[in-house]
Order: C-alpha cells, then sequence, then structure tokens
C-alpha cells in the first residue's frame, strides 16, 4: 500500500490540484504548472496533519470539539478547545515526519542560496478556497520564519489555529457537517517575496459583479495590510476586454508592512513620505496584473480572487488564487427587463425612458 | 418652460448677488474686453443677450461651444450658427418630435457663441409627444439604408447646384443677348437672385444635416446606455469602437494623400516631392519629370472631392482648406513619403482594425449575463452599426465637401464687392452680416443702375475697419465655459453626444478656476498612452504651421482634417470634447495618447511648457513653464 507523502512540493509533477496541499497549495501548484510565477516551497501535507493526531492519539478530541462547537454558544467554545490546542502545541512531533521538514526546509535555502531563508508558514485547509466558501483569513499564517525549529513551531501553530474559536464558529455555515468534522490542513513553507507593493484583485467588480472587470488594490510594502484591512489600499479598475484603466485612486501612505529587523517580524514600519505618497505600481505594473489576472481566470474557468506581490524592480508573483464566492454563486442577472425590437429600444431611449431595468448591476446585491 | 423660469428665478432671489448657484457667472455679469466697446453691432440683435429677457436669458444654462466655434464669429459666419438654431432645433422640438427634448439656444457672448438645450419634463407632453416621435421615428429606423441613400443622392444635387452658382461683376452695357431674347430681367435681377439662390442652397443642405443625425445619435446613445448599464464604466471609446466605421469618409483624404505618396516612390519621384515644398513649384517640377504626368492626374483626381477638406470643423470661413491650400496635404504627403523612405508601412491597419473590432465586440458579448441580455446587445449592435456611416460620413458631405465650397462662393462674391469699389479685399465681406450684404447688394445694383455713386463705395470700408478691430478685441477674451444656471438633467442627445455635456462635465466646469493655475489639469481619456513634451497651442487653423515634430497639440478641438498635425505631434489635448468628437478616433487611428474636454487647457498651459499627457486616466501635468 503506497503511502501519502507527508511532503510535497509546489512544483511536483502530483501536486497541481493536489487535494494532499489544501485548497490554497492546491491551486498555487496548479499555477505553477501553468507556467506562473509562484514563490518556490512545498506543503506539509495533510497526510502528515492526520498521521501527527493519529501517533498522538488526538483524533477523537478532535472530532468531539468540532461536534459539540456547533451546538456550544460562542462564549463556552474557547474552553472547550483548550485542551486540544495545548495538545497540538506540546505533543511530540514524529520523528520521520520532524526530519522530513527539517530536509526539505535546506533543500530550500539550499535552491534560494540563503541560510535561514525567510518563509511564509500557510495554513491551507482542505476545504479551504472551495467554490462556495472562501474561509478568507480564518486560518493563521506566518510571515517571514527564519530556521528549521521556527518553521516547526509555526507548523503546529497553524495546526492548532484550525480550533480557534473563528473557524469552529465559521465552520457552522458549512452545510455538510460530516465532511468537515474530519478536515484537515496542510502548512504550506514558502520563500518570503520581499515586496515593493502587494495586495488583492478580483476579476470581476465586487460590488456590482461586473465581469468586464478587474478590480485591483495594492499597497506599498507585503499585501497584509490590504487583506487585514488596517491600510487603505489605492485602487484601481481595469477594462478587462480593452485593458483601459477605468478607475485609479492614489491613496496616501504613511506606514507599509515589511520585516522590521528590529522586532524581528513583521509589522508596520514608517515610509518615507515622498514614497508613500506616490502609486505603489504603474499604469503599466497595473494593466500587467490585470493581464495576469485575465488570464488566471481563463485557466480556472471562473472568477478569481488574487493575491500577488510586486519586487523593486517589477518581478511579478502569484501568492494565492481562490475562486470568487460572492457573485459566482449567484445565477446572472441581466440588464434589460423586457424582450424589445432595438428600435423600440430607441425610441424609449429617446422618450427618456430607460433602457437598462432593475437589474442587479445598479442596486448591487 | 415658462414654469422652470419662474422657480429658477425665486430661487436665483434668494441666492443673491451672484444669480448663478454653481459658480457660473450671470451672463450680464461678463465684461466687455478692452477695445471690443460696441462688439455688439457684429451680430443680429436676436443673436444676443438681451436685458429685456433678463430673468429668461439667467435661468437658462449657457455653455460655450468651443467645439464648433472656437473663436468669435466673423458676422457673414454666423449663417452656420444660425442655420443649426433652426435646422437642429426643428428636428428635435417640431419634425419629429424627441419628446424630452426642444431646441437648443444660442446667444453670442462677447463674440463666442453660447448654446443651452432646452428640455421637457411634463409627462402628459412628453406622453403626447412619444406618439408622434414613435410613428415618425420608427419610420426612419425601418427604412434607414433606403432613406440614407435617398439623402445622399440629395446631397450630391445640392452641392452641384451650389458649383453651378457663379458670380461676376455687373457689365458696364447690358449684353445684347439680353435685349433681342426679350428677357425683361437683367444683370442685376441675376446677381440678387444668385446670391438669394447662395444663401438657400447653404440653408438647404444645413437643414439635411440633421435630417437624421439626432436619430443617429439616438441609436447610438441607447446602445451607449446598454453598454453603461452591463458594464459599468466601460468607456465611450470602448463603446464607439465596438460600431464605428473603418472606413469611414473622413480618412478617405488622408487615404489618398498615403496613396499619392506610395504612386510618388513608385515613380521615383520622391525627391522631388521632399524638395519642392511651393505647390506651384511642385506641380510644374512634376510636369517636366518622367511619370510625373501620371503623378499629376492621379493627384487631380484625389483633389475631386476628397480636398474639399477643411482644417476646422467647417463653420469659420477662415480655416484654410486643402484644395486652397495645397501646403496642407503636400505636408502630410512629405511625411508619407519620407516614412516611406524609412521602410515604414503607411497603409492604415484597417484589416487589423477591423478584427480587433469584431473581437472587442464578441469579449463583450461573453461577459454578459443572460441570453436576453445577448439578443439586446446584437441587436442594438446591428442598429448601431447601420446608422453609424450617416453620423461619421454626413461630416465630410456637409462640412467639407459642401461648405468649404459654400465658403469660396462667398469669396466669389466678396471679389463683385471688390470690383464695385465697395471693399478693398474679399475677405472683408465677411465682416458683413449675410442680411447686410442684401442691402449692400442692392446699393450696388442702385450705383451700376443709376450711374451714380453707391453710398456703399464710401460706407462699408471704415464699418470693416471698426469690426476687424472689434473682433481682434473679442479674440483676447477667455469664454468661461458656462454661464447661468445649470439645469437639473440634460435630456438633449445633440447636447450629450456632440458637446459631450453630462451632470459630471457640468460640475467639473463649477469647480474650475480658469485663474487657478492648477498644475494638473483633468480632462476625458480619449486615446490610451503616456507622453512628456513640449506643448504647442493651436487656437486658430493658421497656427497649424507653426507645429514642429514630437509636440503635443494643445487647442480647444482637433479638426479630423488635422490629420497631417498628427503625424508629428506626440499627443493631443483639446479644452473641449464630446464623446463623439474625432479627436479621440483620429488618435487612436495614430496611436497618440489624448484627452479632452479638459476645460482650460489653452489658458492654462503655454507654447514651450511642458507637459505630460496621460490618455489612460485623463490628466494633463504641468511639469516646467516655459516662462519660469
Amino acid at each position: 500500500m503506497s503511502v501519502d507523502p507527508y511532503i510535497l512540493w509546489l512544483d511536483h509533477d502530483d501536486a497541481a490540484g493536489n487535494a494532499l496541499l489544501g485548497g490554497k497549495f492546491a491551486n498555487l501548484a496548479e499555477m505553477m504548472a501553468a507556467g506562473l510565477a509562484v514563490p518556490p516551497g512545498f506543503g506539509v501535507s495533510t497526510a502528515a496533519y492526520r498521521h501527527f493526531i493519529a501517533e498522538n492519539g488526538l483524533l477523537a478530541e478532535v472530532e468531539a470539539v468540532r461536534r459539540s462547537a456547533c451546538t456550544l454558544a460562542l462564549a463556552d467554545i474557547k474552553a472547550r478547545s483548550a485542551e486540544l490546542l495545548g495538545a497540538i502545541t506540546s505533543a511530540p512531533l514524529p520523528v520521520e515526519l520532524e526530519a522530513a521538514v527539517r530536509e526539505n526546509y535546506a533543500l530550500l535555502e539550499e535552491k534560494s542560496g540563503e541560510r535561514a531563508v525567510p518563509v511564509a508558514v500557510r495554513s491551507s485547509g482542505e476545504s479551504e478556497d472551495l467554490a462556495g466558501a472562501s474561509f478568507a483569513g480564518q486560518y493563521d499564517t506566518y510571515l517571514w520564519i527564519k530556521g528549521a525549529d521556527a518553521v516547526l513551531e509555526n507548523l503546529r501553530a497553524c495546526w492548532a489555529s484550525m480550533f480557534g474559536e473563528a473557524v469552529l464558529t465559521y465552520r457552522r455555515q458549512v452545510e455538510d457537517e460530516a465532511m468537515a468534522a474530519d478536515n484537515a490542513i496542510c502548512v504550506g513553507i514558502q520563500q518570503m517575496v520581499v515586496a515593493r507593493a502587494a495586495g488583492v484583485m478580483f476579476t470581476l467588480d465586487p460590488l456590482n459583479g461586473d465581469r468586464s472587470k478587474i478590480t485591483l488594490e495594492a499597497c506599498w510594502g507585503l499585501g497584509e495590510g490590504v487583506v487585514k484591512g488596517d491600510v487603505t489600499p489605492s485602487r484601481f479598475a481595469i477594462d478587462k476586454v480593452t485593458f483601459e484603466i477605468i478607475k485609479r485612486e492614489i491613496v496616501p501612505q504613511i506606514e507599509e508592512y515589511r520585516f522590521d529587523p528590529v522586532a524581528g517580524a513583521v509589522g508596520l514600519v514608517p515610509l518615507a513620505a515622498e514614497r508613500g505618497a506616490g502609486a505603489c505600481i504603474s499604469n503599466v505594473e497595473a494593466i500587467a496584473l490585470a493581464e495576469l489576472a485575465k488570464h488566471i481566470e481563463k485557466l480556472r474557468g471562473a472568477p478569481q480572487d488574487i493575491e500577488w506581490a510586486i519586487s523593486e524592480v517589477g518581478d511579478i508573483r502569484v501568492l494565492q488564487v481562490r475562486p470568487e464566492t460572492v457573485w459566482s454563486r449567484h445565477a446572472g442577472c441581466g440588464v434589460v427587463e423586457s424582450a424589445k425590437s432595438p428600435v423600440d429600444r430607441v425610441l424609449s431611449h429617446l422618450t427618456g425612458v430607460p433602457v437598462v431595468g432593475g437589474g442587479s448591476r445598479k442596486g448591487g446585491l | 418652460m415658462s414654469n422652470t423660469t419662474s422657480k429658477d428665478a425665486t430661487e436665483m432671489a434668494a441666492s443673491a448677488p451672484s444669480p448663478s448657484n454653481k459658480g457660473f457667472p450671470s451672463p450680464f455679469d461678463l465684461e466687455t474686453p478692452e477695445g471690443a466697446e460696441g462688439w455688439e453691432e457684429l451680430y443680429p440683435y436676436y443673436c444676443l443677450i438681451s436685458p429685456e429677457r433678463r430673468e429668461l436669458e439667467e435661468s437658462k444654462f449657457w455653455f460655450f461651444d468651443g467645439m464648433h466655434n472656437p473663436v468669435p464669429l466673423y458676422p457673414f459666419d454666423t449663417i452656420m450658427t444660425e442655420n443649426w438654431w433652426v435646422a437642429a432645433s426643428q428636428m428635435t422640438h417640431r419634425v419629429w418630435p424627441i419628446p424630452v427634448a426642444m431646441g437648443i439656444d444660442q446667444r453670442l457672448v462677447n463674440g463666442h457663441i453660447y448654446i443651452s438645450p432646452n428640455g421637457i419634463t411634463d409627462p402628459d407632453e412628453i406622453a403626447a409627444r412619444a406618439e408622434h416621435f414613435t410613428r415618425r421615428a420608427g419610420h426612419y429606423f425601418e427604412n434607414w439604408d433606403t432613406i440614407y441613400e435617398n439623402w445622399v443622392v440629395k446631397v450630391k444635387d445640392c452641392i452641384q447646384r451650389l458649383k453651378a452658382i457663379q458670380f461676376s461683376p455687373l457689365p458696364e452695357l447690358e449684353p445684347e443677348k439680353h435685349v433681342f431674347e426679350y428677357r425683361g430681367v437683367y444683370s442685376s435681377h441675376d446677381l440678387l437672385k444668385t446670391y438669394n439662390r447662395l444663401i438657400e442652397n447653404m440653408l438647404e443642405m444645413g437643414s439635411y444635416h440633421f435630417e437624421m443625425l439626432n436619430l443617429g445619435y439616438g441609436a447610438y446613445l441607447t446602445f451607449r446606455e446598454f453598454c453603461q448599464g452591463a458594464f459599468p464604466g466601460i468607456t465611450d471609446r470602448t463603446i464607439s469602437q465596438m460600431v464605428c466605421g473603418i472606413d469611414n469618409l473622413l480618412m478617405r483624404p488622408d487615404d489618398e494623400v498615403r496613396k499619392l505618396a506610395t504612386l510618388a516612390v513608385e515613380k521615383g519621384l520622391a525627391d522631388l516631392v521632399l524638395v519642392e515644398e511651393d505647390p506651384d513649384a511642385l506641380m510644374a517640377a512634376m510636369a517636366r519629370a518622367e511619370g510625373g504626368g501620371e503623378w499629376l492626374e492621379a493627384f487631380e483626381l484625389a483633389k475631386e472631392p476628397w480636398f474639399h477638406f477643411s482644417t476646422g470643423v467647417g463653420y469659420d470661413h477662415s480655416d484654410p482648406v486643402w484644395i486652397d491650400d495645397l501646403r496642407i496635404p503636400l505636408m502630410a504627403l512629405r511625411n508619407y513619403v519620407e516614412a516611406l523612405k524609412r521602410g515604414d508601412d503607411i497603409r492604415r491597419p484597417t484589416e487589423a482594425l477591423r478584427k480587433r473590432r469584431v473581437e472587442v465586440t464578441e469579449e463583450y458579448r461573453s461577459l454578459l449575463a443572460t441570453d436576453e441580455d445577448r439578443e439586446a446587445f446584437d441587436e442594438l449592435v446591428a442598429l448601431t452599426s447601420k446608422v453609424f456611416p450617416f453620423v461619421e460620413d454626413h461630416n465630410f458631405y456637409v462640412e467639407h465637401w459642401h461648405h468649404t465650397i459654400f465658403w469660396s462662393k462667398v469669396r466669389e462674391l466678396a471679389d463683385v464687392f471688390v470690383a464695385h469699389n465697395f471693399l478693398d479685399d474679399r475677405e472683408d465681406l465677411f465682416y458683413l452680416h449675410r442680411h447686410e450684404v442684401n442691402d449692400a447688394l442692392y446699393d450696388l445694383l442702385i450705383g451700376w443702375a443709376t450711374g451714380s455713386q453707391s453710398r456703399g463705395e464710401v460706407y462699408w470700408r471704415p464699418v470693416v475697419k471698426r469690426r476687424r478691430k472689434l473682433r481682434d478685441a473679442l479674440c483676447k477674451w477667455t469664454p468661461p465655459p458656462a454661464l447661468g444656471t445649470p439645469p437639473d438633467v440634460i435630456t438633449d442627445s445633440l447636447a450629450i453626444m456632440l458637446w459631450g455635456i453630462t451632470q459630471e462635465t457640468i460640475d467639473e466646469w463649477a469647480g474650475v478656476d480658469p485663474d487657478a493655475g492648477g498644475d494638473v489639469l483633468r480632462g476625458v481619456p480619449a486615446s490610451t498612452g503616456k507622453v512628456k513634451g513640449q506643448a504647442r497651442i493651436v487656437t486658430k487653423s493658421e497656427d497649424l504651421y507653426q507645429v514642429k515634430d514630437s509636440e503635443i497639440l494643445v487647442c480647444r478641438i482637433t479638426a479630423p482634417s488635422w490629420a497631417p498635425v498628427f503625424s508629428q505631434i506626440s499627443a493631443a489635448v483639446s479644452d473641449v470634447g464630446g464623446m463623439m468628437a474625432h479627436t479621440a478616433i483620429i488618435s487612436r487611428e495614430y496611436g497618440l495618447p489624448a484627452v479632452v474636454g479638459v476645460g482650460f487647457a489653452t489658458a492654462t498651459i503655454q507654447t514651450g511648457d511642458v507637459i505630460e499627457v496621460d490618455g489612460d486616466v485623463g490628466t494633463v501635468k504641468i511639469l516646467e513653464r516655459a516662462n519660469g
């Protein structure tokens, strides 16, 4: 019987779309296989997680916590899961698993040519990023982690994040509870991108579902601020057909997320006033990002929500792709209300009656 | 309309002292530029802001039509604006009638034309008009192609009759022929009649001009509304890209020049074209050169009718016309010959443009949400593409072909006045209004008939001299973009299509202070790209000759016939520009960044300033002033 691997590199032949990598990393592996620039890294697979839980006899407790979270009052959930969280943080790692993580981190060091190469340790849940539920920001991500010991520590933290209040309660909305009960995560170990700017883009207008636009938010430094919402990003709207910049709002920024050597961690640090006052990406870069977004949407066959970063010299990296979950779930809502001849439409227009009826586009959801 | 007036008047009284409520001056508060006192004598009484109708004048929203008449009107040239005052307005109000819109009013303010669309808001009246409109306009849409075919026949006939008109000085003695034919009417009557035919011919063409235009624009605006509903924020240039013609007639003059350049290179005559800049010298050299005869033949063929092409929009007699000033097409010819010698392909990429249009249309279609939307989209694309040839091509037939001949006929008449000692120069006649020309003509007949001196021989020269000074003084005035009281809604399709007047434009104008001298000007992004360069202000067509390579053209409005200049400049900026102004189309053709509808570019920027034009976002930045 073949054993599922504990470690799977993003550029491995079996990686693209592989459930062992969880949603986020399986998608990223798919993008990498399609030739897009994704920072190199590997996933500590869902099999690794299951192995850890099984070896330490925690499975029954995991299921019990999840089941009770469906019925417990919000205030009691934390107390109920405290013991499990403690166990995940302290239980011994299976020896072969720890060895595999150390070995592959060393390989990443070698590939990057940098000792103690900084990495992002990112949760990638099995049911995360499925069309229908984004789980956006529910699982933890740790940035600028250096050295194998720190990586191992944060690996556990990611596993533990599955049992935080937010995830346990978010889960209540997921219809298939049986599936949820056996949910696992993969933890991705990926080389950090030193970002001049980063952000998020949608391959539609999230405000009205208009699929002819790429909506882009960008900020100086790492994209944490855009995702967390504590940095007001600059906004672009770009026509998906002609790549005209339809809207461009540059928001001045006084601080940015980046690695702070003093604190030894990523945090909000002051940004030079002159730099912060300008646009963090040029129009040409915004258009290149929009072209990338359109390409990704085509590859994935549905509207997407994409995280990206751009280096000081303008190299673009894809950090995350996932299906857009709000508008995609709604049946298409048209703009014309009734069948009419085109001449009648013109006559109506010149009579002062709007051509476009009460469709969704004007009122939003 | 009277209701609106009194309501606005009440509001105005409350917000004294200035009656304008959004930062627009009252038309009564404007100062006459120095040296222009008494300018009103240049124009008929009905063109002026009148104190007797103060309440009406102040309640209306007047915006400057710098797009068609960027400079103060010559008295004779008001025939063009007066024509559309009636011809365009009657179509909207009395012929169709368009339910929500009446005609468009005009006033001359310090010699500059301000216009004001009149809307209808009473639902009962709108409903009553809609019934007529549906029957009448519906018939035109259903039979569009046939009616347009007929339109071209009518228009060409009108042009032929115009060409046949001739003016010559009255004879010393009436020809004997007229006596023995027992004609009974003589040269005097002929002259008067010919002048009347000339004016009628102009007004006839002026009427054809608007026969189908509102409906064509209406179809486009409907398609536009659909696109903006389905794809909020989609740009006007993208919408028009889906329906505009690739081979419209306005491209033909330039295409002809490209062909002549190719022929010259093929025949080994390229150097001749480059060396002989003077038109006469070039023609003479061609006549002598081997193969030159064939080229001259092609040149003559191209001229008729394609060189009846104005460098303006056709409404100003002083705009140079290709056929009268061959230096303009020859400048373009030299550029194309040089390009060919460098090995460039100068053919317009029509196939690529056509293919791109299909791709863009298909892709937007695929982004629509429902089958109903796709069906409506397909049908509106088809209808709008059907009406668009008229919308684009009427411009060549009317403003270029007909109107340029009209101006040359007026000059022929002016020669009669010069011959009879009324004027010193043929151009002086344009300082007379066409009704005054009627008087002067009768005066001339009197002198000729009686053999005594016409008063006109001593009367008109001082008038012309005074009026020239007045008009020159008016030229120094910078017209504010708008006057009076902004309306609640703009409903006139012509106002929206031609002048780009929307709520946003009004708001923008209201917030602009022409004296603020800000370093970033905003307008409508009309053609993609970003370019830095030296500005060249062009406010008169003559300024075109000053344009140097890679300069950025800054003008009130670019005319499609400025083609030669577009091959030299690196970007275009204009004060005014509706979505159908041809600046955008031409700029895209030439791949130049363009920002239109900037408002005060010509007043704020000076020739030599280093500016940056961003055609993606619609900004013009002044980076460096030429004078400190």
